[in-house]
């Protein structure tokens, strides 16, 4: 092996691992002494824990994949009216983040909402609890995550032969036997891959499943750190949590794999007309999801919004959005610029499996929630402090905790999949060609990187960005473990008021933040369009 | 038998077809030739009741299909048969299971039978439980043939079947099917731009020409 080969091995691993440095604690936190705590969290509240998780995977998963492939086999494959506008209607509620859906929810159709308010009073029916039983939140859950099935289903129908379709049709078969024969046998790994996204986005949330009062393992994972201080304790039901990601990431891997039968041709013909009542009736199930997935709460949220904000906003929203800014600007730039880093093309690079394993191992953290990578940092740092202290030095921790370096990695290190992903795939289009002939003009690496790989790949590395930024605006439990002193995000005045019950004066912040969205949009739409649009 | 009337087709505001009409006979293997873009597979495809026209009408084995360029009966009722230009065979299926498709409400032992004299025609035995991907484009196109046949269909279309095939190929495939259509007495319509492969395979030939089809004498 040549020795620049071999240095840059050493440096990207490096990277690598500290990015994946969390998840690495967090796995061996099973080597850990065993604490007290362990033992009423395993007996007590384990079992309950597993079957809360179980049933709410169970429900959301049934649900997004019902709703996510029947919407999307609809607009693809049926012209029914309104089709057009809905098609693309239905990924709006992927803006909206799912702890503001169940905040809106919970203030509509709650005991006090005036949902139920209006079903006592006129129709006379009796009230209901909505955190009782888990129905409303896998419902919510299945608003919030569906457009993850109804998006790769959808990509997945539309390049479906259509004659494959018609020599169906020819042989006789009716558009229900079609649909479970051939249509849906050949989408499965795509649904499969969309019910993946849910599960892990499911496992990994904290907002809803705390605003339900319903526990899962990330409540759990909070109120062991939180509530009782016992980094071990959280660690080790963070482990399990990594154990159950693992084996949804080995599924949606093995799923995308098996997706080979597609022709690499998009086609739009429709081939079921519903006219007449069926149509409407299909327009009429499609245009509800709508209504309910997105309208519904965006409405409620601009008339509660007008309604309180003259008693919600005051200067303090100023350090809000202050804090928002820096903290998905800062981690939005590092994220992207290691993404780079790992995604750049190399010989050293495509020749090492070892290289190849980590960095795939530095992009699993998409998969694990937001609070394992806090826990793993958490204790990652203590440790390396009992460390110090040990060999006589300082403990680090007052340096750590009471900084935004913990926060910053922690959303590095969650968020690295989607920039790496995005970059990795702008890199693709570097042809070995490309880079040979540079190199016989006499290019150094240097002048590579800087003239022909960064140019190249900087659509990527700028939708890459966006998509960081996006999710770290959102980010809620990685935030509220780790924040210090005075950096409250919009995100969390979202949810300590919704959390308290007010409802209305949480959707200021809720609008803040999706407007927020809507400029990182467009500032990425303009520089887009300005600078790529050759690309 | 099948008898075409006044069919007239447009494509993005431009006519393509013009008052197209055409009487076939128990039996008969008819070759539809034409440029591309003549109209030629929209006729086709008309027939089969996959795409509307701006006007025409169907008639197979005495029942109306089409009439005014819309259909009365659906595709799935017609008993029509199409091999498809890239045969669409169904690549999660068996080569057993996608020449049982159309016969799926037989019984299972009916099927097989029915299945294994297919593939005995098209001199395909011993390959039932391989998949699309594992056949030859050669041996794709029987598959498509057996299962368009299997279910004893009144009329068969084929739509540029040979065009992806290299010559030396198309020609022993081109008699072989030939005589496949001739053994199961099936009308047939084969749509191509070629007309060496229409007068091999075709007992009468038509050409597409200023919209209108002019019938060739063989």
């Amino acid at each position: 092996m040549d020795k620049k080969c071999l240095k840059t091995k050493i440096w990207t691993s490096i990277l690598a691992l500290l990015v994946a440095m969390p998840i690495f604690v967090v796995g061996f936190a099973w080597f850990l002494p065993e604490h007290e705590l362990w033992q009423h969290f395993s007996t007590t509240l384990l079992p309950d824990l597993i079957s809360a998780t179980a049933i709410l995977l169970i429900g959301v998963g049934a649900g997004t994949v019902l709703l996510g492939t029947v919407l999307a086999y609809w607009v693809v494959m049926v012209e029914f009216p309104g089709r057009k506008w809905l098609e693309w209607a239905l990924f709006l509620p992927f803006s909206v983040p799912a702890y503001v859906l169940a905040f809106v929810y919970l203030g509509v159709f709650d005991y006090s909402g005036y949902a139920q308010i209006w079903m006592r009073e006129f129709l006379g029916l009796p009230g209901f609890d909505i955190r009782a039983g888990s129905w409303a939140i896998i419902l919510t859950f299945v608003f919030a995550f569906y457009p993850y099935v109804y998006m790769m289903a959808r990509a997945s129908f539309k390049r479906q032969k259509v004659s494959m379709i018609e020599a169906g049709k020819l042989l006789g078969a009716r558009p229900i036997y079609l649909f479970f024969k051939i249509s849906l046998p050949l989408s499965r790994p795509a649904v499969v891959a969309g019910l993946l996204v849910t599960l892990m986005e499911t496992l990994a949330d904290f907002g809803v499943v705390s605003l339900f009062n319903y526990d899962t393992f990330t409540t759990a994972i909070y109120s062991a750190w939180g509530d009782f201080r016992a980094v071990e304790v959280a660690a080790q039901l963070a482990s399990l949590l990594v154990l159950v990601a693992f084996f949804l990431i080995y599924f949606e891997r093995k799923a995308r794999g098996e997706a080979k039968y597609y022709s690499t041709e998009v086609s739009n013909k429709k081939l079921y007309y519903a006219n007449g009542l069926s149509g409407w009736l299909i327009s009429l199930f499609v245009v509800s999801i709508f209504l309910l997935a997105f309208m519904m709460p965006m409405l409620q949220l601009l008339i509660w919004g007008w309604e309180s904000i003259e008693q919600e906003w005051s200067v303090k929203y100023i350090d809000f959005i202050y804090s928002t800014t820096i903290l998905t600007v800062v981690s939005a730039i590092i994220t992207v610029v290691i993404a780079t880093i790992l995604a750049l093309p190399g010989q050293c690079k495509t020749d090492s499996v070892w290289l190849t394993g980590i960095i795939r191992l530095a992009t699993l953290g998409y998969a694990l929630p937001g609070s394992v990578m806090a826990v793993g940092l958490l204790y990652g740092i203590s440790q390396i402090s009992v460390i110090s202290v040990y060999f006589g030095g300082e403990s680090i921790n007052h340096i750590i905790f009471g900084s935004i370096f913990l926060l910053l990695f922690a959303y590095v290190s969650r968020f690295m999949a989607i920039g790496y992903n995005s970059i990795e795939a702008a890199s693709k289009q570097i042809k070995p060609s490309l880079i040979q002939s540079a190199r016989l003009l006499g290019a150094s690496r240097l002048k590579l990187i800087w003239q022909i790989y960064i140019p190249i790949m900087a659509p990527g590395i700028l939708a890459g960005a966006l998509l960081v930024a996006v999710d770290v605006m959102k980010e809620l439990p990685a935030t509220y473990l780790l924040r210090p002193f005075g950096w409250d995000t919009l995100a969390i005045q979202v949810y300590e008021l919704s959390a308290e019950g007010l409802f209305e004066r949480a959707a200021v912040p809720a609008l803040v933040m999706l407007l927020f969205a809507a400029i990182l949009m467009g500032i990425f739409q303009y520089l887009d369009k300005k600078f790529f649009k050759t690309f | 038998m099948l008898a075409v009337r006044d069919l007239s087709i447009t494509y993005q505001n431009n006519k393509v077809l013009d008052g197209f009409s055409l009487n076939l006979e128990q039996g008969d293997i008819f070759a539809l030739l034409g440029e591309s873009g003549s109209g030629k597979s929209s006729a086709l495809r008309f027939i089969a009741g996959l795409d509307n026209a701006k006007g025409g009408r169907v008639e197979l084995g005495g029942r109306e299909l089409s009439i005014d360029g819309g259909h009365k009966i659906m595709p799935e009722l017609r008993e029509i048969g199409m091999v498809f230009q890239d045969y669409a065979l169904f690549p999660h299926m068996t080569v057993e299971k996608n020449i049982a498709f159309g016969i799926s409400h037989l019984r299972k032992k009916t099927q097989k039978l029915h299945v294994n004299a297919l593939l005995e025609m098209v001199d395909l035995s011993g390959i039932e439980k391989k998949y699309p991907h594992q056949l030859s484009g050669g041996e794709q196109q029987r598959v498509a043939l057996a299962r368009a046949l299997a279910p004893s269909p009144k009329l068969l279309l084929l739509d540029e079947p040979f065009s992806n095939l290299d010559k030396n190929h198309r020609d022993k495939l081109i008699f072989q099917v030939r005589d496949i259509l001739k053994q199961s007495s099936v009308t047939s319509i084969l749509v191509t731009h070629d007309r060496d492969e229409a007068n091999m395979l075709a007992d009468k030939v038509g050409t597409i020409e200023n919209k209108h089809l002019i019938e060739e004498k063989k």
